[in-house]
């Protein structure tokens, strides 16, 4: 499914422009742009979200009254949607080509207003399978720190590969490997990403 | 057939040891020190034991405020990554891999396991032995092959080279309680079942020939009812040679011709000799020649007097000698004069393939089994270096002679520092390999044992011990101390023991063989039900 189109593009990341106003992707979730002369897929994780007026010189002014707030704002002032945008930066963790997954920068960017996709569940447990991409989301620079983005991906995913307490696992374990000389950073992600004692028992039911 | 990874070599030097950090999920507290694990090198398998075990942290930030109240998740993904374990590996023995590519070398016959003289490159992989790695290193049972126990962690047979074990002097130790008299009966009974060796056991307390009531109130066959007429008993004690069903086949005497000054030099302790006595009894022996103890016990106060006059010695030293002396006049077996026949007898029947136990009975104090043990091997030395001499001229194979295996409990009485240099089992220890007469040494005590003696040992079977001295001298003269000296601290006390030395290829900690009617029935020993036969066998002899 199409949710945006690039707007910003380098060797490490994209920034699109969303399709639908205050709903950007999810923070951490795999998405994809499609490269058909190339037969090739390129895949990024969704790094940040904001919106914005279109004229950066301006900022957004308060719009709401004693009876009109929130979703009605909109409904009453149908302008917006035209003078205001949704963005969202992703950075660069792989891409298919030939029929095999990579986990490190494609040779080139994505092109300039090629369109950005979500990515259907088989194929991101194929592309998650592996998780070398882990190294390119932590040394990413932007206003959300990596150890956030990092952590956001793998709740996404986590959720997205319905609960796999195994791949959980495993993923933590790598990132205690990648995080093995910096203790405090270790534990935020850990925080960040612990499914909890109630999924832990919801787990064990589901295996009774 | 486990073959499961344990971790890979991430450090090491040929001189100190592998470092091999643990994969995560493998637990410390699945290894124990001491245990046998292998090193799958590129080109050689290395066989090791586990020397130690370290905790470690990537993050030392971590060790001082370790996590509160963690969740188990985070508690789970810490250990086996920012948290793990190495552990300190050290290769004894390497086994060159064939190469698979090549047919021809698979063909080849192998050389088996050589001593280390090189170490795996980094990531070498760690894993749990096999049974295969067990048998590739302690052979199979059978023939000389003698099966002592199973490792700690498995239950496969690891087995004693016996032809190895008679060939120098070997030891058993540790604390009382650990079985060492069990772990003497068993050795013994492998050497008389694959006849590499005749036995000739001073048994101070009765536990050899007979049934005996084990700690735990299991009655546990001798030697006698499990090889029946191949051994013979000898006793010191008339009333229980006598005794039905555990009836001795001699009784020996000693008679006072054949006590020789070093023997009573050794007694010095026990029948409180003066520096003087040695003096004296050489005076003594110029003047009487094999006769002396008998002449001085003879003499009375007066003819002493006049003897102390004539040959210059001291009369006090001569008659306080001559008043402790009497306590061997005493002895019961004690008799004036005894001809060696019964004892050249008793080589005799060494040399025949029968082993002798020499039962001590009612006399068991110290100073009988100094006295008579020493007696008796001086001249078992003797008639043994006199063989030896005739096979080293005919060199007829028939002359050469049956190699001897001598078992002596409290074996620091005769080998500590003070006397081991004249008694005949020092000597024997020392040097009587050449002459086919070696020592099986029981002690509990080895720190009493002269360090010379220790060295000269060839295979230590050791349960646990715990004094500081007793396990360095356990481990004198033997490499890697300080991986066994781990391993023999976590020994357990009961039926747990180390085994190093000239009949293993390396060292390694066994659980011991059950001494019960499987092993009655693997050594040969007649069904329980065909008792009266044995009796009749007994009296009549095997025809």
């Amino acid at each position: 499914m199409r949710i945006g189109e690039i707007v910003e593009t380098t060797s490490t990341g994209f920034v699109a422009e969303s399709f639908t106003l205050n709903r950007p992707p999810p923070l951490g979730s795999l998405v994809a742009v499609s490269l058909p002369a190339q037969d090739m897929e390129i895949y990024a994780v969704v790094a940040y979200g904001q919106t914005v007026g279109l004229d950066p010189g301006r900022r957004a002014v308060r719009r709401s009254t004693e009876i009109v707030f929130d979703e009605a704002i909109y409904h009453e002032h149908p302008e917006l949607k035209h003078i205001l945008r949704t963005e969202f930066g992703a950075v660069l963790v792989g891409y298919l080509a030939e029929g095999q997954v990579w986990q490190h920068l494609p040779p080139q960017p994505p092109p300039l207003h090629f369109s950005v996709q979500t990515v259907e569940t088989g194929e991101l447990r194929r592309f998650t399978d592996h998780l070398l991409y882990f190294r390119l989301l932590l040394s990413y620079n932007g206003p959300v720190s990596p150890l956030q983005v990092l952590a956001a991906n793998v709740r996404e995913v986590y959720r997205q590969r319905g609960s796999d307490r195994a791949w959980l696992d495993v993923a933590a374990r790598e990132i205690a490997t990648l995080l093995k000389n910096d203790h405090e950073a270790l534990l935020t992600v850990l925080y960040a990403i612990d499914p909890g004692e109630a999924s832990a028992i919801a787990e064990r039911r589901g295996q009774l | 057939m486990s073959n499961k990874r344990l971790g890979v070599v991430v450090d090491g030097a040929f001189n100190s040891g592998l470092t091999v950090r643990l994969d995560p999920g493998v637990t410390t507290e699945q290894l124990r020190i001491g245990s046998f694990v292998v090193v799958e090198g590129q080109r050689n398998r290395y066989f090791s034991l586990i020397s130690d075990i370290h905790l470690k942290a990537t993050d030392p930030r971590l060790l001082s405020d370790p996590p509160r109240a963690t969740s188990p998740f985070i508690a789970h993904t810490l250990s086996g990554t920012s948290t793990y374990a190495t552990v300190e590996v050290r290769p004894m023995l390497m086994l060159e891999k064939p190469d698979e590519s090549d047919p021809r070398a698979l063909l080849e016959m192998r050389r088996g396991p050589q001593p280390v003289k090189t170490i795996p490159i980094h990531f070498a992989e760690l894993r749990e032995a096999t049974e295969l790695d067990f048998a590739t290193v302690f052979g199979k049972e059978g023939g000389v092959y003698f099966a002592m126990g199973t490792p700690l962690t498995m239950d496969i047979p690891i087995c004693l080279n016996l032809a190895h074990f008679v060939e120098r002097s070997d030891g058993i130790f540790g604390q009382s309680g650990t079985g060492k008299s069990f772990l003497a009966r068993l050795v013994i009974c492998g050497v008389i079942k694959s006849k590499v060796a005749v036995n000739l056991i001073f048994d101070m307390h009765d536990e050899y020939a007979f049934d005996k009531q084990t700690e735990d109130g299991r009655w546990v066959k001798g030697l006698r009812q499990i090889f029946g007429p191949q051994v013979l008993i000898y006793s010191l004690d008339e009333e229980l040679a006598r005794r039905s069903g555990r009836n001795a086949d001699v009784t020996l005497k000693i008679g006072l011709n054949q006590i020789e000054e070093a023997d009573v030099i050794l007694l010095s302790e026990e029948l409180n000799l003066r520096q003087t006595a040695e003096a004296t009894i050489g005076l003594l022996r110029d003047h009487f020649r094999g006769q002396w103890l008998l002449k001085l016990l003879q003499m009375t106060q007066e003819e002493l007097e006049e003897w102390c006059k004539n040959s210059g010695a001291h009369a006090g030293a001569a008659s306080s000698l001559q008043r402790n002396l009497k306590r061997l006049q005493r002895q019961e077996y004690i008799v004036e004069e005894a001809p060696f026949a019964a004892l050249d007898d008793m080589i005799e029947s060494l040399d025949r393939g029968k082993h002798v136990i020499l039962q001590f009975g009612r006399h068991n104090s110290v100073l009988d089994y100094l006295l008579v043990s020493n007696l008796v091997t001086r001249r078992v030395r003797q008639r043994y270096e006199e063989k030896t001499r005739r096979y080293e001229e005919s060199k007829n194979p028939k002359d050469k002679p049956r190699p001897l295996m001598i078992t002596i409990e409290e074996a620091h009485k005769f080998l500590n520092p003070a006397v081991a240099r004249q008694t005949t089992f020092g000597i024997i220890a020392r040097e009587m390999r050449k002459y086919n007469v070696t020592l099986l040494v029981i002690d509990q005590r080895p720190s009493s044992i002269d360090p010379e003696v220790m060295s000269q040992l060839g295979t230590r079977i050791t349960g646990k011990l715990t004094e500081e001295r007793d396990i360095d001298a356990v481990l004198t003269g033997v490499s890697n101390r300080n991986a066994l000296r781990g391993a023999l601290e976590s020994l357990d006390t009961r039926q747990e023991v180390l085994i190093m030395g000239h009949a293993v290829p390396m060292p390694i900690s066994l659980r011991t063989r059950q001494y019960d009617e499987a092993f009655y029935q693997a050594m040969g020993a007649p069904e329980a039900s065909q008792g009266p036969e044995i009796g009749i066998r007994d009296l009549f002899g095997e025809d």
